[in-house]
């Protein structure tokens, strides 16, 4: 915490320092500020945590302070803005630009929000022979969860030399939570008990960006390096698991405590990671005659320090934009990434280990799902076609190979897209836009273990040296591909503004998109999503103005619902 | 067959024959709604008197199809015993189409006045209610509540 107020007094210090400099070696020429003083009082009714949800305070009054300053002079420009509206929402913004050669900004935000506690209702049910049992269990009642937010953020742009313009950029991000929140804990499938505890919320996020970057004739190289690290220092939660039996008679402990990692006992569970993240990047732009083009190469690693896991990817991108005519532009665009996860191993105990029958071992290697090399590619052509209308199309795709991809069809997830864009205006009477867009997914990303299972009675056999044929056997029953992901989507975007005369202003919009999947045999998975507004804007007079609209949004989603026919 | 049970001879539900069918599935739609209408004024009844206003409303719903289950009967018949299995169990799921509904409404009212003291200061009133209504009552239970709010103070002009 002392760590975070002192890296915010260094950012405020240092932006101001900055101000007082370039304010001293000039007089201002424009400077001028308000400062407001109140007080608030705020009353509930009923259910606080929904309807107060950012806000503080029930049946008192809190003082207020809010400031604005600015200072502009022929060489600089300073603003100041802050608010504080109780100790827990707190918000300022400050920023100096001394000629072309400086410029800093800083900012602080402290948000506090509350949040309601899932009561679980809906996980209680019981079969009604008395076999399987699902039961809930709040272990704090009338919990007060709450996330208390600051964030204070600072970027520094230097001038070093006026020769090539050689700039330094930096930029610092901390941001702090605290609180409490809510934590489940779920004792295995014998029992089904959901359990509801308090958890401590105590993370830190911390992040810096610098960079250096120059012009050379009439191209810009840039090169720029990020940090990010975050850690929760929260104590440990710890869920207390139930013992292995029988939910109705509670015999068979053995038995199904032979099933599990652990059982009985109080164990450590909703661990944060602690992750750090580094990268690199160099950038370069330039221009030739008509055409501008440029590239980046990036590299970057994340680190679960927890468990020295890494991933990293490696990503490089290009454009090139050219005039074919006078009122015609081209602009293509590619991209590639490859990113890369590390695997593990995941050692279990023997399951059954003890029991009558062979104990299986099922230890397995993990291979991630974001091993992919994800390539990316577009052209755009935009032509004026007179004075009023403006066209653009464009086509592209994308495509992600995936490594480890345990699915069926493992080829690459291939996306072609083709989009139209029609652009119109009559001076500033009437201005109106419209978009469609068409992408045709083949191979979308599916579940590899399958949704539905086939007849398991009379198809699977006991295990050698039992009368019993258990759960992990239903795997090889399991079959058809599932996935919300879309093989073709329609995306339509239209906007248009009317402004009669001066006094009113008359805007519409409307957007919609509907996809579906074709390939997933009869299962007619689709979405669809429409959101038509409209505001209208009155000046009535020099007096009076009004503003009024509306707007309303539809989703609808189709897909499965699967239930497993058996007993047991 | 017995599948996953644990067979004990002084289990009073056992040993009892555990069956698997496979599973069943239906196609549902689920639905959200949103609709928003507002409605905001700023009046300047003198050069020393401004008035401003605001009136909002919001309406949110959320629900899924009753899911219709095709006849399981076939699906269920145990050819060896000629018997249909599990009728102990029901595969209806009248409500569970219900659990997921949400359906809020949220009013919110705002007046506010700035009324200038003097050339370099200026007294500012203003008050919000905003009422929340919730007919479902899902995660969190019933979430209705009101909230009323005063607020006033001076702003110096330099």
């Amino acid at each position: 915490m002392n760590r975070f107020y002192t890296i915010t007094l260094q950012c405020l210090l240092l932006v101001a320092l900055t101000f007082m400099v370039a304010a001293g070696q000039e007089d201002a020429i424009e400077e001028k500020y308000s400062v407001w003083i109140g007080s608030s009082y705020t009353d509930f009714t009923d259910y606080t945590k929904k309807i107060g949800e950012y806000r503080n305070g029930d049946d008192e009054f809190l003082p207020e302070f809010s400031i604005d300053y600015l200072s502009r002079g022929i060489n600089h420009i300073f603003s100041l803005n802050g608010n504080y509206r109780d100790e827990n929402n707190i918000m300022a913004d400050m920023a100096s630009k001394i000629g072309d050669g400086f410029s800093a900004g800083f900012k602080y935000r402290s948000l506090y929000k509350l949040a309601g506690q899932d009561l679980l209702t809906n996980l209680e049910t019981r079969e009604a022979s008395g076999g399987k049992i699902l039961t809930h269990e709040i272990l704090d009642p009338g919990a007060d969860y709450y996330v208390h937010r600051k964030e204070v953020e600072s970027n520094f742009n230097l001038r070093i030399s006026k020769k090539n313009n050689v700039r330094l950029t930096a930029a610092h991000r901390t941001t702090l939570q605290s609180g409490n929140e809510q934590h489940l804990a779920n004792s295995h499938c014998f029992s089904c008990h959901i359990t509801s505890n308090t958890a401590t919320i105590d993370k830190i996020t911390h992040q810096i960006m610098a960079g250096l970057q120059a012009d050379i004739g009439k191209s810009k190289v840039g090169y720029q390096f990020a940090y990010r690290i975050f850690e929760s220092e929260a104590p440990l939660t710890y869920a207390n698991y139930d013992e292995a039996k029988h939910p109705v008679n509670g015999g068979s402990a053995a038995e199904f405590s032979s099933r599990l990692l652990f059982d009985g006992v109080a164990m450590a569970a909703g661990e944060y990671a602690n992750t750090e993240k580094l990268s690199h990047k160099v950038t370069f732009k330039g221009n030739a005659g008509n055409s501008s083009y440029g590239s980046s190469i990036g590299y970057s690693k994340a680190t679960n320090k927890n468990n020295d896991l890494s991933s990293s990817a490696i990503s490089g991108s290009a454009f090139y934009a050219t005039s074919l005519a006078k009122l015609t532009r081209l602009i293509a665009k590619f991209s590639v990434a490859k990113l890369e996860v590390d695997d593990f191993n995941v050692d279990l105990p023997l399951f059954r280990d003890g029991r009558p029958g062979i104990p299986m071992d099922f230890d397995f290697t993990r291979y991630s799902s974001l091993n992919r090399v994800d390539l990316r590619g577009s052209v755009e052509l935009i032509s004026r076609l007179n004075k009023k209308m403006t066209a653009s199309i464009s086509a592209g795709l994308r495509s992600i190979d995936r490594e480890y991809y345990p699915a069926e069809n493992s080829d690459a997830t291939t996306t072609l897209f083709g989009q139209a864009k029609l652009r119109y205006r009559k001076g500033m009477e009437y201005s109106a836009s419209f978009k469609y867009r068409f992408e045709s997914t083949s191979n979308p990303f599916t579940s590899a273990r399958g949704l539905f299972e086939a007849r398991g009675r009379s198809v699977l056999n006991p295990v050698d040296g039992t009368s019993f044929v258990y759960y992990w056997q239903r795997e090889a029953l399991r079959y058809q591909d599932i996935t919300t992901a879309p093989t073709q989507a329609h995306i339509l975007d239209l906007t248009s503004t009317w402004r009669p005369n001066n006094k009113v202003n008359l805007n519409f919009g409307f957007k919609a998109k509907y996809d579906k999947n074709g390939d997933l045999d009869s299962l007619d998975v689709s979405h669809f999503s429409m959101q038509p507004s409209l505001a209208v804007n009155v000046n009535l007079d020099q007096k009076w103005a009004v503003s009024l609209g509306g707007s309303y949004g539809y989703n609808k989603s189709r897909g499965p619902v699967a239930i497993a026919l058996f007993d047991g | 067959m017995y599948t996953d049970a644990v067979s004990d001879p002084n289990d009073p539900l056992g040993p009892f024959e555990a069956v698997h069918y496979g599973s069943a599935y239906a196609m549902t739609d689920y639905e959200t709604k949103s609709q928003n209408l507002y409605l905001t004024t700023s009046y300047i009844y003198s050069p020393k008197l401004k008035f401003h206003g605001m009136v909002g409303y919001n309406k949110s719903t959320a629900a899924m199809d009753q899911v219709v289950f095709p006849d399981l009967t076939a699906r269920l018949y145990d050819e060896i015993n000629d018997v249909t299995d599990l009728d102990h169990q029901d595969f209806t799921f009248l409500h569970m189409h219900d659990y997921s509904n949400l359906d809020y409404q949220l009013l919110n009212f705002s007046l506010g006045l700035e009324y200038m003291l003097s050339k370099d200061v200026v007294w500012t009133a203003d008050g919000e209610y905003a009422d929340l209504k919730d007919n479902e009552g899902y995660v969190y239970g019933i979430e209705s509540g009101s909230m009323f709010m005063i607020r006033s103070g001076i702003r110096f002009v330099f």
